[in-house]
């Protein structure tokens, strides 16, 4: 995990970098980052009325089935999710008016060796978690077989992708 | 001395530990923000570590002797420029041409608020006191006065592990090097009190062994390279490093890259990926198809390029193979045009299923009259690698042949 030598008075760096197994939560208006996501997903929540943000960097589906979730929750689609919504909630963020935006999940590689697409069953975990905390998928760019790397407005809930095919410019969710 | 996973994960998470508080403690004396970047664990010769001092520039830097929990030496070594920026950017608003006392005695400063930062981090980790010595100021341009009258440094063929660490101030890289030489015994002792029971571990020997193979296998491809494309190129750095997964990807620049990734079978099993720079891969296509496109990536492109990667992966795979005197098969190859880091995460998720660190072979190919740039990442399943290397024989390490053979001809009809 990234250490930001967070002493009081010293300034927060704009972007943040959100590295992967990572999660960042913030109610100031910083803007949050991730690169070059391939089969990783970034979980982009958001609550306009508290303005409280969070991005999430997730590596793999499932937490719940493995004993190292409780140390690196952000590792985990399932975990990663749950603990942004708390400390969300912690921060003054409203449970229920907390919206999600999803990107990545890519699937760049054939190998037989990877079994089911790594990449889909990101997403499909990242789904199966908001769906179960009843949290809104509001817009997604996922799968496919191309990296992106996100930027995430954190004063306005913007999420910017940035996709290696498209080369003509950004897309905004 | 036996290298256990679990052990290697204990000093992994002391490097990183170490290079948070050192961090931190720098913030909290400057007020200027810092960050740890890439944290890796490093298997590293004494020649080139020697080399990597050597490199002609002088240099300052900050040695302490450590007792107690551990026992050894840590020494901060920072490029004399390097040095001045740091006192600038930390300690003052500027800084003189010179290198005047005032300077030293920042630099001294500097490196012992990060040793002592590393040395408390690394104390927490394995949750013992770990004492410290008054820090000495060293110059020089060569390794000789850093560590030159140590008992601990390594000798040219022995294997060191090094601590390596970024922080970065106010978004600018601070350029250290940072060296932990401890004393063996001391090493020995915490690697067997981190053992996980029942584990195997990897012989430190074996490893050494297979890390001189994976060398020549280097030089091999680098060859491979030559003759099938005409460009000279040599092997530039080779590093055996022990990393957490997610490291991996951020180590890769996140400009757009040209890759060709297989999956390898047998024991070991794993990845092996060639990244090359969009400048390079051109080169390939240049080089290799006789009336270059106009679009360097599309299919004729691309298929010199996975022609290039497969000769590339099987001089690579069979080296480890005649050495470990076993078969390893690879997949037939990808091909990939993205960014850097998203090449590279797919596999290490698959991998992220079942372990949380990997063993990385990590070499660099370059070209000396052009610029030709290849990374080359190789990385085993753990416990793959761990059998294979429990089974290698190390007297054969010596006779083993390592020259893959390349089948020219299929190249050339292909293209």
């Amino acid at each position: 995990m990234k250490t930001y030598g967070s002493e009081p008075g010293a300034p927060t760096p704009d972007p943040i970098q959100v590295g992967i197994s990572e999660f960042y939560i913030t109610a100031e208006d910083v803007t949050l980052k991730s690169y070059g996501l391939g089969s990783c997903l970034a979980v982009a929540l958001y609550d306009a009325d508290s303005g409280v943000a969070g991005l999430a960097h997730v590596m793999l589906p499932d937490g719940d089935s493995n004993e190292d979730s409780d140390g690196n929750p952000g590792k985990f689609a399932d975990t990663a999710i749950r603990a942004m919504l708390r400390q969300m909630v912690e921060a003054g963020a409203t449970y229920t008016s907390v919206e999600a935006k999803i990107a990545g999940g890519s699937d760049m590689f054939e190998f037989e060796s990877f079994g089911e697409a790594v990449g889909k069953r990101n997403v499909d975990a990242a789904r199966e978690e908001l769906d179960k905390l009843g949290v809104p998928i509001v817009a997604e760019e996922v799968g496919g077989q191309r990296g992106r790397t996100v930027e995430f407005d954190a004063s306005n809930g913007t999420l910017s992708i940035n996709s290696s095919e498209d080369e003509s410019g950004v897309t905004e969710l | 001395m036996k290298l256990d996973v679990n052990a290697l994960g204990t000093f992994y998470r002391m490097a990183r530990e170490g290079a948070g508080l050192a961090a931190g403690r720098l913030t909290s004396m400057t007020g200027v923000q810092t960050r740890v970047g890439v944290t890796k664990l490093n298997f590293m010769r004494g020649s080139e570590i020697r080399a990597e001092i050597d490199d002609g520039s002088e240099k300052v830097g900050v040695r302490v002797e450590l007792s107690a929990g551990l026992e050894g030496h840590s020494i901060i070594i920072f490029d004399r420029d390097a040095a001045l920026q740091v006192v600038q950017t930390l300690v003052k608003e500027a800084a003189s041409e010179e290198f005047d006392e005032m300077d030293q005695s920042a630099v001294t400063e500097v490196g012992q608020i990060m040793t002592n930062g590393f040395i408390d981090g690394w104390a927490d980790v394995l949750g013992t006191v770990i004492d410290v010595s008054t820090p000495d100021f060293i110059e020089g341009e060569t390794a000789e006065p850093f560590f030159g009258d140590l008992e601990t440094a390594p000798s040219d063929e022995d294997l060191a592990l090094l601590f390596r660490s970024q922080i970065e101030a106010v978004g600018r890289e601070i350029g250290y090097k940072h060296y932990l030489l401890p004393e063996h015994d001391s090493m020995s002792e915490i690697l067997e009190r981190q053992r996980v029971d029942g584990s195997d571990g990897i012989e430190y020997d074996k490893l050494v062994g297979f890390d001189k193979l994976a060398q020549q296998g280097a030089t091999e491809v680098a060859s491979a390279v030559t003759t099938l494309t005409g460009i000279e190129t040599v092997v530039e750095i080779r590093r055996l490093n022990f990393v957490s997964l997610e490291t991996i990807p951020e180590e890769i620049a996140n400009e757009k890259k040209v890759g060709v990734a297989f999956s390898f079978d047998g024991t070991p099993s794993g990845y092996l990926l060639f990244l090359f720079d969009e400048a390079s891969a051109r080169e390939i296509v240049e080089a290799t198809v006789p009336s270059p496109p106009d679009n360097e990536f599309g299919e004729m492109g691309t298929s010199a390029i996975k022609e290039l990667g497969n000769i590339m992966a099987s001089g690579f795979l069979d080296g480890w193979a005649n050495v470990l005197d076993t078969t390893i098969d690879h997949s037939p190859p990808e091909f990939i045009h993205d960014m850097g880091a998203a090449v590279i995460d797919p596999v290490v998720i698959d991998l992220g299923e079942n372990q949380e660190y990997a063993f990385v072979f990590d070499t660099q190919i370059q070209a000396a009259d052009r610029a030709f740039d290849c990374d080359i990442y190789a990385i085993p399943n753990e416990d793959d690698l761990e059998r294979a290397l429990n089974d290698l024989d190390v007297d054969r390490v010596e006779d083993a042949k390592t020259t893959a053979e390349f089948p020219v001809d299929e190249v050339e009809s292909d293209t």
